[in-house]
């Protein structure tokens, strides 16, 4: 999915986000509203003299609410591509961890590798280095993609 | 700077994960496809297994009297038979299935937790590994019956203890196994895979997730109280330190009935796949179909006590369950009507999968229709314990549940191997299990008419025929099943190549994708409009 596109004077960035189906907000909301009805059952059992049944009760939930917060830690994953007049940087940050490769623009090549079930992967190649790029895209974002950046440093290098 | 499109790179260093081989790619496996085929085969297995119990049992009550096996032993086989029928067999079956089809249905790469995933399939060899050498300790394997009431269970020996921890295991499995497909359902959908745009194969194991989440810890809460009466000096169902061996009972079928739903949903979902496909026509009333999917989960915790008629509870209670469970007879009815519906003037044609999902919708009507008779009270309290009991759950459990994933399994074999199954020894094998099923349990609505109780190896000289005929019906259902065995695979080994959409009426995402379905799919999200 991209999220932003900033096309100021000579520079370029976009960003990309993996598709999110459920904000943080409906995760929750999600999590409370699948606990509920174990949470009721647990506590009338317990209340019928059954009460080994909470305790797994407990640790279900406790197992799905770490499950759905886990999702959730990569909410905030992105991958940027940024360009001005000598680099051409890409930063991707996975769970917590944000990482940037730096490349000159001017010796790069957008290379677009089609595996056999269609899929269309891209790579940015310069001095023996290689990034994939546009992972959270769409085949047609990705062709999109490569087009853009071909025009953009097609810009930089006229300049 | 310069674009370049290179084709067919499948062997370059951009592979970023290669598909591994040998034996190491199924034990460490993450890979949601590879998964899913070992539950299917890990279930096929121990159907046969279950089903080589099945016909003890039917060999003993060939003829009156006792043949082959001592008292005891009959009630080992019937006890073991239906554990590992219910908790070996069909539940593993559909999550292989969920495995195989979830992610490929909504356009997810793979499962949310492929980790996770490995861990639910491994748990499963402890625990069948538990239930089958339960038959060598001494005293030989549970005897109580699969509900493992007490005071059965709390007297019997190890083995009871061994199937108590391998019920443990599966629920352990069951769980994680769940929370994962939820977790992928919520969080994994393709761009434009709204909620009611999901396949309904994805709806009814959504739902039966939920019910697995809400009934498991009841479960394992029972389990943990007879293991702790039987050595921990707890009296929760010991009656003679003031416990209360009906409170089991309550907790058992707690769990219990929904797990009989948690058996026939994603069975459903299979149905709802097969038969627009077979018919050409979109599903009749998929907006019902869901709320109906959801109202059979809801009431399906509100209906246990129907199995517990006899057991004394107030007039009130009874009528309390009798009508509620009347009442889910509405949406099933609503999900038979809209099957029927889908069928209704459609371009039909007959294969398989298409066979088996007709079989299905008129048996499980017929299991549906009795258990409909066991829910009026005053039938159910001269039905209880007999083999009209046993008829009905398995019109619902085998022709329901068994016959959906054999139709599941021809209709997307093409699509997990590559190669289209013979249609011929396909059709072979539906009309004889279906014939030597209808053979083996019809009879018995009779015999349990006349009062034949279950789970006795000797009987009255007058239900000896339909016992024999029974009998012959349930070997030819055994034999049949080697020939699905066959069919599958020489399907594995060859056939024609199966083309991407392998059925013409089949639409959503995994068809998309080619035939076998490659070790990666949707890495890249498709859109979904």
């Amino acid at each position: 999915m991209v999220v932003s596109e900033i096309d100021a004077y000579n520079s370029f960035k976009v960003t990309f986000k993996p598709n999110s189906v459920l904000s943080a907000a409906s995760k929750q909301k999600v999590v409370i509203l699948l606990t509920v009805i174990p949470c009721v059952i647990g506590i009338a059992f317990c209340l019928l003299g059954a009460w080994l049944v909470l305790p797994f009760v407990g640790l279900e939930i406790a197992a799905l609410a770490y499950a759905f917060y886990y999702v959730n830690q990569h909410e905030t994953d992105y991958e940027s591509i940024s360009i001005d007049a000598d680099s051409l940087m890409v930063e991707r940050c996975v769970g917590e961890t944000v990482s940037q490769q730096v490349i000159n623009p001017y010796w790069v090549k957008v290379v677009q590798h089609e595996l056999p079930n269609g899929e269309l992967h891209l790579y940015l190649q310069s001095h023996g280095k290689e990034i994939e790029i546009g992972r959270y895209l769409t085949r047609k974002q990705r062709e999109l993609l490569a087009g853009q950046l071909k025009q953009r440093t097609g810009i930089l290098n006229k300049g | 700077m310069s674009t370049t499109t290179a084709a067919h790179h499948d062997d370059h260093g951009h592979e970023s994960h290669g598909h591994p081989t040998g034996l190491m790619r199924w034990v460490k496996s993450t890979n949601h496809k590879d998964i899913g085929t070992m539950y299917l085969w890990f279930s096929f297995a121990m159907f046969m297994f279950a089903g080589a119990l099945a016909m003890g049992i039917r060999a003993e009550l060939f003829q009156p009297g006792l043949q082959f096996v001592q008292p005891d032993v009959f009630n080992q086989l019937t006890t073991l038979h239906g554990l590992i029928m219910i908790f070996g067999a069909i539940m593993p079956a559909f999550v292989g299935f969920a495995n195989w089809q979830v992610p490929l249905m909504i356009g997810a790469p793979d499962m949310a937790f492929p980790r996770l995933n490995n861990m639910s399939f491994w748990l499963l060899i402890p625990a069948a590994i538990l239930l089958l050498a339960s038959f060598f300790v001494p005293g030989g394997a549970a005897s109580g019956g699969w509900t493992m009431y007490p005071p059965l269970s709390v007297q019997g020996g190890m083995s009871v203890d061994m199937s108590i921890f391998a019920l443990h295991i599966l629920g352990v499995s069951s769980i994680v196994g769940s929370i994962n497909i939820i977790t992928t359902i919520f969080n994994m959908r393709a761009p434009g895979m709204t909620l009611m745009k999901m396949p309904m194969f994805v709806w009814t194991w959504l739902i039966t997730a939920y019910l697995l989440i809400a009934a498991m810890p009841v479960l394992a809460g029972a389990l943990t109280m007879l293991i702790t009466d039987r050595h921990f000096g707890t009296t929760f169902f010991n009656a003679a330190g003031g416990g209360d061996p009906v409170l089991f009972q309550h907790v058992f079928w707690f769990f219990g009935h929904p797990e009989v739903y948690i058996m026939i949903l994603p069975a459903f979902g299979i149905l709802s796949t097969i038969i627009p496909t077979f018919a050409r026509k979109p599903l009749f009333g998929y907006a019902s179909m869901v709320y109906a999917t959801a109202a059979i989960a809801v009431l399906s915790f509100v209906v246990w006590a129907h199995h517990m008629f006899t057991t004394g509870m107030p007039v009130a209670g009874q009528l309390f369950f009798m009508y509620s469970t009347m009442l889910i007879s509405v949406p099933t009815g609503v999900k038979v009507f809209n099957w029927l519906a889908t069928m209704w003037k459609g371009s039909m044609t007959f294969e398989t999968p298409m066979l088996f999902s007709v079989a299905v919708v008129f048996l499980f009507t017929i299991g549906g229709l009795t258990g409909l008779v066991c829910a009026i009270l005053p039938v159910d309290i001269q039905l209880q314990d007999t083999y009209y009991v046993v008829a009905h759950f398995h019109y619902v459990l085998f022709s329901g549940a068994a016959m959906s994933i054999m139709g599941g399994v021809y209709y997307w074999l093409p699509k997990w191997t590559g190669h289209m199954y013979d249609e011929k020894l396909g059709k072979w094998h539906f009309w004889t299990t279906t014939i030597a099923f209808n053979v083996t349990f019809f009879p018995m609505h009779f015999t349990g008419l006349a009062g034949m109780p279950r789970r006795i190896p000797d009987y009255s000289q007058q239900f000896a025929e339909f016992n024999m005929i029974s009998s012959v019906g349930a070997f030819a259902l055994g034999i049949s099943q080697l020939l699905f065995l066959y069919v599958v695979i020489k399907c594995i080994r060859g056939g024609t190549k199966a083309t991407n959409q392998v059925w013409e009426g089949a639409h959503g995402l995994e068809w998309t994708v080619a035939s076998p379905a490659p070790f990666h799919t949707f890495e890249t999200p498709p859109q979904v409009k």
